[in-house]
C-alpha cells in the first residue's frame, strides 16, 4: 500500500507521533471533551454544554480588556527584550577575547536554576521592605519603591524576569549561527570600508534570519502561555492588573476546579496563539528579509 | 573552526580605552545574569532568621544544607532526577532526532501533515493537558512511577525539539545523502551513516538544554508523582506549606540541585555553541 | 455429579471462602495517608504511628506538595483511584468534597471534639452525615510586640492600632506599626479580620454561613457596604496617610509580612496562632520573647470581641474498601483520645488538640492557651473563617481582586472600585 519511501517516513516519525499522541494528543482530548461539558473537578456531571464555557469565556470583559491586552503586551515586550539583548550579546561574544569562556558560562545561568525558584527569589529581591533592590537605591540615597504593588512596576519586574531566563536561549542561538555564517561577504565588506551599522543591517542580519524567525516564532509561543513566574511573581496582581491568559485558565481550572471553563478558556488562547504564530512567522520573515 | 569578527560600534576608540569599555560591559552583564543565583547562593548562607533580610547581618551558615541533607529522600531524589533528566534527553533525542529529519528531507502532505501536527500541538497551554494527564497515568497505572514520569517528559519536547531538529538538518547539505543513495547505500544508512554524524553537534547541544530543562521542571513532577519516585523539584516544592515557605531549606536545596546543572553547563557550553545552528 | 464431588466441591468452595475471607483481613496491613508535611500534620500522623506499631498495622506516608493539593485530591478522589485511605482535609474543601467522603460520625471519641468546629455547614454532606475527624485548631490571632507596648496599652480599636503605631514611630522605636499580608489567598491577615471586626463580611447577611440563607439573599456581597468602604478606607489611609504600615503591603503574602515582623520592624501583625512558636525560636526570629497575643481591634462598627476558630482535620475517601474504612475509623478514634500525642502535639505546634477535654489540663499547665481558650476557643462570638460552598475560591479571589484594586488605587475611587467589586462577587458565588 505505501511506497518504500512513504514507510520510511512513517518510521522516521512514529515513535515521536505515539509519544505525542499518549501524552499529549489524549489528554488534549479528554480536555477538550471537558471544555463541551459540564465538568467540575469536584463533582463531574459530565452533561453536556455545548459551547456555553467558550461563550463564557469570550464575553467574559475582563478576558477582552485585561487579559489578552496582557498576554501580548507581555509578549511583544518579552520576546522583543530577549531578542535584542540575545542578539547584542551573541554579536559581542563572536569575537575572540580572554575570558570568553567564563563570559558564555555566566551567561548560561538563567538555564541552570529552575524557573519557581528563581520567580521567588525575584520576588524578594523586589520586595520593598528587605528587597535588596531597595536597600541598594536607599543606599544610594533614593526613594526605595513598592514594586509589585504599582501595575506597570509589577508587570517590568515579570518582563524582566522572562528576558533573564530566556536570552541565554537566544544569545546561544544566534551566537551559534554568527559563528556558521560564511567569511568571505564580511572581509569584502571590511575591505569596502562599509560601516559598521551597514554590515549589521545588510549582512549579519539577513544572514541570520533563517535562525531569528525559529527563536521569535517558538519564544513567542512560549511567552503567551507563560505560567510560573507571572503566578509566582504577582500572582496577577495587584488585583487583576497583570493577570495573563494561562493564569486565567488557571485559575478557573484549579483554583476553582471548574475543568470545562478552564479547558475552555486554555483552547480560545490556544486558538489564538496558532493564528499568531502563523501570522508572526510571516511577518518576521519578510522584515528580516527586506 | 572559523571565527568571523563582527565589526563592532566602537571600533574608533583608541585601543586601550576600547578594552577598558569591553571589559566592563562584559564585567557588568555578568554580574546582571549571575546576580539572582548568586543572592540565591547567599540566601542559603544565612541563618533561618536572615534569609529574607539577606543583608542584613553577617552571620553565615551551613545549617539549612545540613538539615536538608538529614532527608534521605533527598539524595535518592537526586538520583531520580538525574536519572529521569538524562533518559528523558537520550529518548526525546532519538524520537526527534527522525521526526526533525523527516521534515527537513521529505516535501509534500505527509510532511506538512506531520509540521502542521506539531506546530499545533507546540501551540497548546500546558494548563489544559496537566490535570487530563493526571487521570490518564492513573488510568493506565503509571502514575507515580518512573515509566510514568519519564514519557510524558519525553513527549513535552517532541514539538520543540522536532522543529530545531528540521533545522539543524536543513543546514546540513542532503547531496551527500543522495551521492549515498546512489550508491547503494538504504535510506536507513544515509540518515544513519551520513546524515547522521553531520547532526552530532547539534544534537550534543541540545541535550544539554533538555537535560537542564527536565532537571528544573516543576508542574509534571508535581501532578505526575506522589511519594514513590520523589524528584529534586517535588522535594523543594514540599517546603511550601499551609503555614508558609520553608524559604532557607528551599534555597539550600535549590543551590545543591544547581552544582550538577552547573557542571553540565560548564562542561557543555562548548557543544552548545559549536552545535546550536538552525 | 457422584456425592464424593459434591462433597469436595463444597469443601473446596468453602476453603476458597476461607482463604479469600483471610486474604481480606490479612490485606488491610497497612494504612496511607495523603498529607501535606507541616508540624501540625506530622505531630498527628505521630499517633497513628503509635496506634500502628501497638496493631501491627504500618502507617504508609504519602506527602503531597501543598500547591497542587486540593486539586490532586479532588481528582484522586472523584476517579475513585484507591491511593489513600485518610487524607488531610480542611474547612476551606468541606463542601468540596463532603460526597466524596466516608461519614464519620460512628467514630467513638468524636463527641470531644469542638462543637463548634464540627458543625454541619462546614464539614457535613447532603444527609447531614459529618465527614471529618479534627486534627487541631487553627485561627489567627493579633500579636503585638511586648517590649514596645505595655498590656494596657495593646490597641482595642483599629484607631488604636494607628495612634499606637504613630506613637511608637515618632519615638523611633519601630520602623512599622502593623504589617500584615493582603494578597489572595492571604487576606485573613489584614483584610478579614479588619473587616469582620467592623462588622462586615464577604457575603451577607454578615458572619452567616448556611448556604441555604445566603442564597435567599441573592448571593450579594458586602464589598459596597458602607462598612467595606470604611475598612479600605482605614487600610488606604494606614498605608498612605499614616504610613503606619509598607506601601508594598498590599502584594505581601505571609511568608514577607512575618518575615518583617520577625526581623522587629513591626510593632504588630496578625498570625496564626501556629506561628507563636516560630515568632519565639531563637533561630528564625529576631524577636524572640517580645510577642504577646491579644484580642483583634475593633472597627467603629462593632463594640464586641470576636474570635475565629476552625480545624484542621482528616477524612476518610468513600471509595476505599469496608475493610479499610473500618481499620482507619479504629486507628482515628484512637487517636482522639491519645492523650500522651495531643499533648505532644500541642507543645510542638501550638494547635490546641482535637479533644476538647484536654484542654483545660493545657491551660493550667500553660499561659498561652489558657490566653488562647479565653479569648478565642470558649468566646460565645466566634466567626467561621472561610464559606462552605464549591465556589468559595472563586468568590474569596472576586473579594480579594476587589479590594486590592481599591486599596492601590486613588482614594477617592474607592467607594467606586468596591462597588464594581460587588456583582462580580455574587456572580462568582451563585451557583
Amino acid at each position: 500500500m505505501f511506497g518504500e519511501q512513504q514507510r520510511f517516513m512513517l518510521f522516521l516519525i512514529a515513535p515521536a507521533a505515539l509519544l505525542l499522541g499518549l501524552f499529549q494528543v489524549v489528554p488534549i482530548v479528554i480536555g477538550a471533551n471537558a471544555s463541551f461539558r459540564d465538568w467540575a473537578l469536584y463533582n463531574p456531571k459530565k452533561t453536556w454544554v455545548g459551547l456555553d464555557h467558550y461563550k463564557a469565556v469570550i464575553t467574559d470583559p475582563a478576558f477582552l480588556e485585561v487579559v489578552l491586552p496582557n498576554t501580548f503586551i507581555f509578549m511583544i515586550l518579552s520576546v522583543a527584550g530577549a531578542l535584542a539583548l540575545g542578539l547584542g550579546l551573541a554579536l559581542l561574544l563572536n569575537r575572540p577575547f580572554r575570558g570568553q569562556k567564563i563570559v558564555q558560562t555566566v551567561l548560561m545561568v538563567p538555564l541552570m536554576v529552575a524557573p519557581v525558584i528563581a520567580a521567588i527569589m525575584m520576588r524578594w529581591m523586589f520586595n520593598d521592605q528587605f528587597g535588596i533592590v531597595n536597600a541598594v537605591l536607599e543606599g544610594l540615597g533614593l526613594e526605595g519603591q513598592p514594586w509589585l504593588v504599582e501595575r506597570w512596576s509589577a508587570f517590568g519586574i515579570i518582563v524582566l524576569t522572562d528576558v533573564w531566563l530566556w536570552t541565554p536561549w537566544f544569545t546561544l542561538l544566534l551566537l551559534a549561527g554568527l559563528q556558521s555564517l560564511p567569511k568571505e561577504p564580511f572581509e569584502a565588506a571590511a575591505i569596502d570600508g562599509t560601516s559598521a551599522w551597514r554590515v549589521f543591517s545588510h549582512l549579519t542580519l539577513p544572514m541570520l534570519q533563517p535562525v531569528i524567525v525559529v527563536c521569535v516564532v517558538i519564544r513567542a509561543i512560549d511567552a503567551f502561555r507563560t505560567f510560573d513566574i507571572v503566578w509566582t511573581l504577582t500572582g496577577g496582581g495587584p488585583g487583576r492588573s497583570t493577570e495573563l491568559f494561562s493564569l486565567y485558565a488557571y485559575v478557573l481550572a484549579f483554583l476553582n476546579l471548574d475543568l470545562g471553563r478552564g479547558s475552555a478558556a486554555a483552547i480560545v488562547g490556544g486558538l489564538i496563539i496558532l493564528v499568531v504564530g502563523i501570522g508572526l512567522y510571516r511577518l518576521v520573515d519578510r522584515v528580516t528579509k527586506t | 573552526m572559523a571565527m568571523v569578527r563582527t565589526p563592532l560600534m566602537f571600533g574608533r576608540l583608541p585601543l586601550g580605552g576600547r578594552r577598558l569599555l569591553f571589559a566592563l560591559a562584559l564585567t557588568g552583564i555578568c554580574l546582571a545574569f549571575a546576580f539572582p543565583v548568586l543572592w540565591l547562593i547567599l540566601t542559603s548562607l544565612r541563618p533561618e532568621s536572615g534569609v529574607y533580610y539577606v543583608h542584613r547581618g553577617t552571620e553565615f551558615t551551613l545549617a539549612s544544607f545540613a538539615e536538608v541533607l538529614q532527608d534521605d529522600r533527598l539524595l535518592q531524589a537526586f538520583f531520580n532526577s538525574a536519572l529521569i533528566s538524562t533518559l528523558a534527553t537520550i529518548f526525546s533525542l532519538l524520537v526527534t532526532v527522525s521526526s526533525g529529519y523527516m521534515l527537513s528531507r521529505f516535501r509534500g502532505p505527509a510532511a506538512q501533515t506531520w509540521f502542521g501536527t506539531i506546530y499545533v500541538f507546540r501551540c497548546v497551554p500546558y494548563i489544559s493537558w496537566v490535570l487530563p494527564l493526571y487521570f490518564v497515568a492513573q488510568s493506565w497505572g503509571i502514575y507515580d512511577t518512573y515509566i510514568g514520569l519519564l514519557l510524558p517528559h519525553i513527549a513535552v519536547h517532541i514539538c520543540f525539539f522536532s522543529w530545531l531538529m528540521k533545522g539543524f538538518f536543513d543546514g546540513i547539505d542532503p547531496s551527500m545523502e543522495h551521492a549515498a543513495l546512489i550508491d547503494g547505500c538504504t535510506r536507513w544508512g544515509a540518515f544513519i551513516r551520513v546524515a547522521l554524524p553531520s547532526a552530532i553537534p547539534a544534537i550534543s547541544a541540545l541535550a544539554v538544554l533538555c537535560w537542564l530543562f527536565t532537571w528544573n521542571e516543576f508542574l509534571f513532577a508535581l501532578i505526575l508523582t506522589g511519594n514513590k519516585v520523589p524528584v529534586i523539584t517535588v522535594v523543594m516544592a514540599q517546603f511550601v506549606t499551609e503555614m508558609g515557605l520553608r524559604w532557607n531549606l528551599m534555597a539550600a536545596t535549590a543551590v545543591m540541585a544547581l552544582v550538577p546543572a552547573f557542571l553540565l553547563a560548564l562542561f557543555g557550553q562548548k557543544y552548545v555553541i559549536r552545535g546550536l545552528r538552525i | 455429579m457422584s456425592i464424593r464431588r459434591r462433597t469436595l466441591a463444597a469443601v473446596a468452595a468453602a476453603a476458597g471462602l476461607l482463604i479469600a475471607g483471610g486474604a481480606n483481613a490479612q490485606a488491610v496491613k497497612e494504612l496511607r495517608i495523603g498529607y501535606q508535611p507541616s508540624p501540625i500534620q506530622d505531630n498527628s500522623i505521630a499517633m497513628f504511628e503509635t496506634w500502628g506499631a501497638k496493631n501491627g498495622i504500618k502507617i504508609v506516608k504519602v506527602p503531597n506538595s501543598y500547591g497542587v493539593y486540593v486539586e490532586k485530591m479532588t481528582a484522586s478522589l472523584t476517579s475513585n483511584s484507591d491511593q489513600y485511605d485518610i487524607i488531610w482535609h480542611n474547612d476551606d474543601w468541606g463542601q468540596l468534597w463532603a460526597h466524596l467522603l466516608e461519614p464519620t460520625d460512628d467514630i467513638p471519641g468524636l463527641q470531644f471534639a469542638s462543637k463548634w468546629s464540627m458543625d454541619k455547614t462546614v464539614f457535613g454532606n447532603a444527609q447531614g452525615q459529618n465527614t471529618v475527624v479534627p486534627m487541631g485548631q487553627t485561627f489567627s490571632v493579633f500579636f503585638y510586640r511586648n517590649d514596645l507596648v505595655q498590656p494596657n496599652e495593646v490597641p482595642k480599636t483599629l484607631a488604636d492600632v494607628v495612634n499606637t503605631s504613630k506613637k511608637l514611630q515618632a519615638a523611633n522605636k519601630a520602623k512599622w506599626g502593623y504589617v500584615g499580608a493582603m494578597s489572595m489567598n492571604n487576606s485573613w491577615f489584614s483584610w478579614f479580620w479588619s473587616m469582620w471586626g467592623n462588622n462586615c463580611d464577604v457575603l451577607m447577611p454578615f458572619y452567616e454561613r448556611d448556604n441555604a440563607k445566603l442564597a435567599a439573599a441573592g448571593w450579594k456581597s458586602g464589598l459596597a457596604e458602607p462598612c467595606m468602604k470604611e475598612t479600605t478606607e482605614y487600610w488606604w489611609d494606614a498605608i498612605n496617610t499614616h504610613k503606619i504600615s509598607p506601601r508594598g503591603m498590599p502584594a505581601y503574602d505571609r511568608n514577607e509580612a512575618n518575615a518583617i515582623f520577625m526581623s522587629g520592624d513591626a510593632a504588630f501583625t496578625v498570625a496564626d496562632s501556629l506561628w507563636w512558636g516560630t515568632f519565639n525560636d531563637p533561630a528564625k526570629s529576631k524577636v524572640v520573647g517580645k510577642v504577646s497575643a491579644a484580642r483583634f481591634p475593633l472597627g467603629p462598627n462593632r463594640q464586641k470581641n470576636f474570635a475565629w476558630d476552625d480545624i484542621w482535620g482528616w477524612a476518610i475517601p468513600k471509595s476505599i474498601s469496608p475493610e479499610r474504612k473500618a481499620l482507619a475509623k479504629q486507628m482515628l478514634a484512637a487517636m482522639m483520645v491519645d492523650e500522651e500525642g495531643q499533648m505532644k502535639l500541642w507543645k510542638a505546634t501550638g494547635a490546641p488538640p482535637p479533644n476538647t477535654q484536654f484542654w483545660p489540663k493545657i491551660a493550667a499547665q500553660d499561659p498561652f492557651m489558657a490566653l488562647l481558650k479565653e479569648a478565642v476557643l470558649d468566646s460565645p462570638d466566634k466567626v467561621r473563617g472561610a464559606y462552605y460552598f464549591p465556589q468559595w475560591p472563586a468568590v474569596h479571589k472576586a473579594f480579594n481582586d476587589a479590594v486590592t484594586k481599591a486599596v492601590t488605587g486613588k482614594r477617592e475611587d474607592i467607594g467606586k472600585v468596591l462597588a464594581e467589586g460587588q456583582p462580580l462577587v455574587t456572580k462568582a458565588a451563585t451557583p
